[in-house]
């Protein structure tokens, strides 16, 4: 990411409400902290910001919980539960189960992801 | 520091030709470098990548994509070397002591003209000093012993030897005849049963071993999938004969390695290929072994007329180019010449003029100055041998680079994904045309 950390929840936090005066609650978090735990995780391995992977883009997870209403507490459920995952191939996997239970860490990946 | 290995490695290479550039005088400065990182990849066998170790990925490797459709993060290497050399990680089972960089820069450049290809690359060392010893042999006051040895072996560990070993830098190439190599680079050549790998062979296994025995060999090294019945089993090598057409049709990999000790002290890279196993170049490779076979005492020692000693002991290690060459600074060895405890004598000797055929085709130059190593490695274009990959003006070719670093070798090194090298086409990195 090019922004630095500091700067990067303000300019989240600008374009929220610039662009989707519906999003219920002003979500904050530490962009560069999320960052690191989600790549530490390896969840960036399947998940890029724009590009499909094996998982879907972070730009695509974000758009569909905002059309759905979706919020953090949905996306903390995919990676805390370790639910099934269908493939393009029409198989099914085990969902990643992130490192921590951190409820914190987890609402702050989770905000990160869907500010994309 | 290395300077004399220079001189040398600059009047001993026949640059005379009106055709060739003298490495020495391109002007490097001119020609972009690609900077690449390397990373430790511990035991991330061809096997392992296909398992469940591999979570969430082992089918889509096993079904052929590519490495980086996945690993694709500007800071992937760094971050996937320091996890395996983070301790407790599955791919690395031994602390290896010192070692604590998980990935290297690399920064490569290339060149050609009508005669050759040039590769120019750079890398720090870990070390504050060269690693340009090999293994020596050593008098106990009765015999000659084998004294140093690599780091991931056991003595090393177990603190009886130091750890003595060459820094290498390596390239595997392939010209599009490999089945899965553009998208899985070296990751292929690597499994389950070779050296410091899980399930490391037995002698028993390679004894009764057709494939293995059949070419002379007694350990299982890198070998491409196409040569096993099943590939993800060493034991399961096709006939000799199928492995040659598998040859003749060029579905085989080059792989060039610049070796600190051995082929460095003549100013060479040494020539070899996987296929079935890794094996060299047809004819005869610029370094032998010093050890006589049956006595177990060196066949050459230095000419102490020309270098002012017969041999060293360790206080001497990293303090000069130790390096045996026939046919400059070694004399058949004496027997009776007072030999004390202590003295050593590198065990290998390295010899230009004993090189000879396919193996002899590439040439080198190098140098190591604060705490960097610059190496350019001279192929010439067009090879018709069978055991090589011709290179040509417009060809585009799949590579993978390995450094070797800190006295270390098998899983030991850095390696990276696939790159394309193309000379003078579109590729990661371009050769550019001298005028
Ligand atoms: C091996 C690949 C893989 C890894 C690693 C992975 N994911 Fe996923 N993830 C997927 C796939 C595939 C889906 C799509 C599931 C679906 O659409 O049914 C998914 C879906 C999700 C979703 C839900 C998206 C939605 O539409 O509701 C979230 C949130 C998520 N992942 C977060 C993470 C986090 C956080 C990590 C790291 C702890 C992670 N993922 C690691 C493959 C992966
Ligand atoms: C489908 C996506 C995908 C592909 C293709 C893929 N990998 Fe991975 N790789 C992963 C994921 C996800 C992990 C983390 C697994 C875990 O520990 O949870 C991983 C882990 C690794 C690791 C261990 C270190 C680390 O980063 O966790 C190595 C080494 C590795 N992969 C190498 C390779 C190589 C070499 C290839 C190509 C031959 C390859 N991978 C292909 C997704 C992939």
């Amino acid at each position: 990411m090019s922004h630095p950390a500091k700067h990067r929840p303000l300019i989240a936090l600008v374009a929220l409400f610039g662009l989707c005066l519906s999003v219920p609650a002003f979500a904050q978090f530490d962009a560069e902290a999320a960052e690191n735990t989600f790549k530490d995780n390896d969840c960036h391995k399947c998940h890029h910001a724009t590009k499909a992977k094996k998982g879907p883009a972070l730009k695509k997870i974000a758009a569909k919980y905002k059309e759905k209403k979706l919020d953090e507490k949905e996306a903390i459920k995919h990676m805390t539960a370790g639910q099934k995952v269908k493939l393009d191939d029409g198989k099914e996997e085990d969902h990643k189960i992130i490192d921590t239970k951190d409820v914190k860490v987890q609402t702050n990946v989770a905000r990160w992801m869907l500010s994309h | 520091m290395d300077q004399r290995a220079l001189i040398l490695g600059f009047s001993m290479l026949a640059f005379g030709s009106a055709m060739a550039a003298d490495p020495a005088s391109i002007d490097w400065g001119k020609i972009p470098a690609t900077k690449l990182t390397l990373f430790y990849p511990g035991q991330s066998s061809y096997e392992w990548l296909r398992s469940e170790g591999h979570k969430g990925a082992s089918s889509e490797t096993a079904r052929g994509d590519s490495c980086v459709s996945c690993h694709d993060d500007a800071k992937e290497e760094q971050r996937q070397g320091a996890k395996i050399l983070r301790g407790n990680h599955p791919l690395e089972p031994t602390t290896i002591a010192g070692k604590k960089n998980g990935h290297v820069d690399l920064s490569v450049q290339a060149a050609f003209d009508a005669k050759n290809a040039y590769l120019r690359y750079q890398w720090k060392t870990q070390n504050p000093f060269p690693g340009n010893e090999h293994q020596y042999l050593r008098f106990d006051g009765k015999e000659w012993k084998v004294y140093g040895f690599p780091k991931l072996d056991k003595v090393v560990q177990e603190g009886k030897q130091p750890g003595i070993y060459e820094d290498r830098m390596s390239i595997i190439i392939d010209d599009g005849k490999v089945p899965g190599f553009a998208k899985q680079g070296c990751w292929l050549t690597c499994h389950d049963g070779q050296r410091d790998m899980p399930k490391q062979f037995t002698k028993e296994e390679v004894a009764a071993n057709a494939l293995l025995t059949a070419i002379k060999k007694n350990d299982v090294r890198k070998y491409l999938p196409d040569t096993r019945t099943n590939p993800s089993d060493w034991k399961t090598g096709k006939s000799v004969e199928d492995i040659a057409k598998l040859k003749e049709a060029g579905a085989f990999v080059e792989l060039i390695q610049w070796r600190a000790h051995r082929s460095h002290a003549v100013g060479m890279a040494d020539d070899g290929y996987v296929l079935e196993w890794r094996l060299a170049d047809a004819g005869k490779d610029m370094f032998s072994g010093n050890a006589d076979s049956k006595t177990h005492q060196p066949k050459f020692m230095w000419d102490e007329k020309k270098v002012g000693y017969k041999s060293i002991t360790a206080d001497q290690l990293r303090k000069g180019d130790h390096f045996l060459i026939r046919e400059q600074n070694a004399v058949p060895f004496d027997p009776n010449a007072g030999w004390k405890e202590g003295d050593m004598i590198p065990d290998y000797v390295t010899s230009r003029e004993d090189a000879k055929g396919s193996a002899a085709d590439n040439n080198a130059i190098a140098n190591w100055k604060d705490g960097m190593w610059t190496v350019v490695v001279v192929r010439p274009l067009g090879l018709a041998n069978s055991d090589d990959k011709a290179l040509k003006a417009g060809g585009v070719y799949n590579v993978g680079f390995a450094v070797h670093d800190d006295n270390i070798t098998t899983r030991g090194h850095f390696v990276s994904y696939v790159k394309t090298l193309g000379l003078g086409a579109k590729a990661d990195i371009q050769a550019v045309k001298l005028p």
